[in-house]
């Protein structure tokens, strides 16, 4: 009972960064109509630069997460700008692939300014053990699950509540409509971009908190891709919702089954959903009505 | 002022009661000599030129195909959306020239239009597809607004929590007004509104595009297949066909014409006729002579 307490509970952990990467997957997807294959790259930067940061000024972590923040939030305005805004209406294909060709870029350089090998970010907090009953779990792995649940709620707000979130559902469901009523796009994506690096961004910064930095972070686009799809690719709140489900499957599968198991999990579940429920778990079912 | 002793006209429009007075009536469109090609392939209008007076309903009418929602989203500034290209030719709008102006820029001096087949955002409640319309205005302007379209149509303030996509045809076409009127607009362009709904529904919308005219001053481009219901409120009517405008004049003198009666209003010696019985080249011949 322990041990699946214990497997339960480090999955939350694990799920809620898919969960936070997904959201971000499902904001760009939701606002652009595409499937950015940079998103686990985009984590990795912000990661790294917080581990930059961190070997400057050591011992700051409110410093460490304002630069990180900061640093997400140039990235993905550059990205949008540089990179996106003049595909803009180019074929959808066309457009993945350029973010596809982003992913490799960014991969490389990643080694180029950095290296090769797994560092330790630390920034003097997140290693402390806290108890939950007989479960010890490390503040930084309750910090991750806080904030995503601040991110589902904040999120949940700015849709319904913000000017700029309705608009972003407005053009999702109809970018043409949206432009007649002057909504500019261009400036939703750029919205989109932005705040889905952020929340990337803090996905890898805990990621790396929890693990290390390395080269090979940007595989957490790839565990969190599933649950994007298991959520629902359009709905930004039931993906933050799918990492978690895939976290908690993925260690459950390592830890009944077989520890090689858990690579796959992920794509297992949303296979199984996938005949269930084509649009996700929380996916808006097209409205046809004339 | 509280926002339910300002009377509609002035909660309407973008800058209150002062301005409305002092300045010259807005809403005056003038397109010249235009061409629009689609894909750099299909020419889908050519040397198009019509004028629409503030204060008037200018009806524009052809049958499917020829050339009418190109021309809306010309003036909107939307054709790049479906790699639609104005090839020459000028639209100004209240002596502005908007050839080359983005959609948003349209909609901030003044210029609305009600898309072909609603276009509403389908997920988003009445009341956010409203404040939609009016994403350029501000929060205290949107509260008037609103008032005024719940007055116009009481039946989206019953229903202005509900997801828009599932409302009934004639109360989704009231919400594409309504969020039009949302913009504080001087001209409203409408691509068949009337398309797809009952008469008696036909006949509600008509009703308060004739009071939005009368009452509220608004400039309308009112685009139909249906030309009988259009000619009934228009001033001034162009007919279009295969993206040329081959007949244009005053309401009366278009009910009058024995081929707009013919061809469009379905009157004729050998009763009902559809336009497709007749040659092209016939019908363009009668109305250049
Ligand atoms: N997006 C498009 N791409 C290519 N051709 C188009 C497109 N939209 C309309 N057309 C063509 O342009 C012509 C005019 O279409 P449209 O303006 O929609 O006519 P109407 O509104 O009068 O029915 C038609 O021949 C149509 O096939
Ligand atoms: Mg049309």
């Amino acid at each position: 009972m322990q041990y699946l307490l214990d497997q339960v509970i480090s999955g939350i952990a694990v799920g809620a960064i898919y969960g936070l990467v997904a959201m971000g997957f499902a904001l760009i997807y939701k606002a652009t109509g595409l499937v950015n294959f940079a998103q686990g790259e985009m984590s990795m930067i912000t990661a790294y630069i917080a581990w930059s940061i961190a070997g400057t000024v050591s011992g700051n972590p409110w410093l460490v997460v304002g630069g990180a923040l900061a640093a997400s939030v140039v990235l993905g305005l550059a990205i949008e700008r540089v990179v996106m805004r003049p595909m803009l209406g180019e074929p959808v294909f066309a457009t993945v692939m350029v973010t596809i060709g982003l992913a490799v870029v960014l991969r490389s350089a990643t080694l180029l300014i950095w290296d090769a090998y797994p560092h330790a970010l630390d920034i003097g907090a997140g290693r402390e053990i806290v108890h939950i009953g007989d479960t010890g779990v490390r503040s930084a792995q309750l910090a991750v699950m806080a904030t995503l649940l601040l991110a589902l709620g904040a999120f949940w707000a700015f849709f319904r509540y913000s000017r700029i979130g309705k608009a972003m559902r407005a053009v999702a469901a109809d970018e043409r409509a949206a432009k007649l009523m002057g909504i500019s796009a261009a400036r939703i994506h750029a919205v989109a971009w932005t705040a889905s690096s952020v929340i990337a961004g803090i996905a890898g910064v805990f990621s790396a908190l929890l693990y290390d930095v390395s080269p090979n972070m940007f595989h957490v686009g790839l565990k969190s891709f599933p649950a994007t799809i298991l959520g629902g690719l359009d709905s930004v709140l039931g993906s933050g919702f799918g990492g978690v489900i895939i976290g908690v499957a993925e260690n459950l599968a390592a830890g009944y089954l077989a520890p090689s198991v858990k690579e796959i999990t992920g794509f297992i579940v949303i296979i199984a959903m996938l005949m269930i429920r084509p649009f996700g778990l929380f996916g808006e079912r097209e409205i046809e009505r004339v | 002022m509280s926002a339910t002793s300002v009377p509609a006209e002035t909660a309407l429009s973008r800058d209150g009661p002062q301005a409305q007075t002092a300045q010259a009536r807005r809403g005056s469109l003038e397109v010249r000599n235009l061409q629009v090609v689609y894909g750099s392939a299909i020419e889908a209008i050519r040397d198009v030129s019509i004028e629409v007076e503030p204060g008037q309903i200018v009806a524009l009418l052809g049958s499917n195909g020829a050339g009418k929602s190109t021309l809306l989203k010309a003036i909107s500034g939307v054709l790049g959306e479906e790699e639609g290209k104005i090839e020459s030719g000028v639209i100004s709008y209240d002596g502005v020239d908007v050839t080359a102006r983005s959609a948003d820029e349209i909609v901030r001096l003044g210029l609305m239009q009600v898309p072909e087949g609603r276009r509403l955002f389908a997920p988003l409640s009445v009341d956010e597809n409203l404040d939609m319309g009016g994403y350029i205005a501000d929060t205290r302007t949107l509260a008037k607004r609103r008032a005024v379209v719940f007055e116009l149509f009481p039946r989206l303030a019953e229903r202005r929590r509900q997801i828009s996509g599932y409302l009934s045809g004639g109360e989704q076409q009231m919400v594409a007004i309504g969020r039009a009127l949302m913009a504080g607009p001087d001209f409203l362009a409408l691509d068949e509104p009337s398309l797809g709904l009952a008469p008696i529904v036909i006949e509600q919308i008509y009703a308060v595009i004739r009071r939005l005219n009368r009452d509220l001053g608004l400039t309308v481009l009112l685009v139909e297949q249906n030309a009988q219901r259009a000619l009934g409120i228009a001033n001034y009517g162009y007919i279009i066909e295969r993206g040329r405008i081959v007949f244009d004049g005053t309401a009366a003198q278009l009910e009058k014409n024995a081929d707009v009666r013919e061809f469009y209003l379905g009157v004729s010696g050998s009763g009902q006729k559809s336009l497709r019985d007749v040659k092209h080249y016939k019908r363009r011949k009668r109305w250049l002579s």
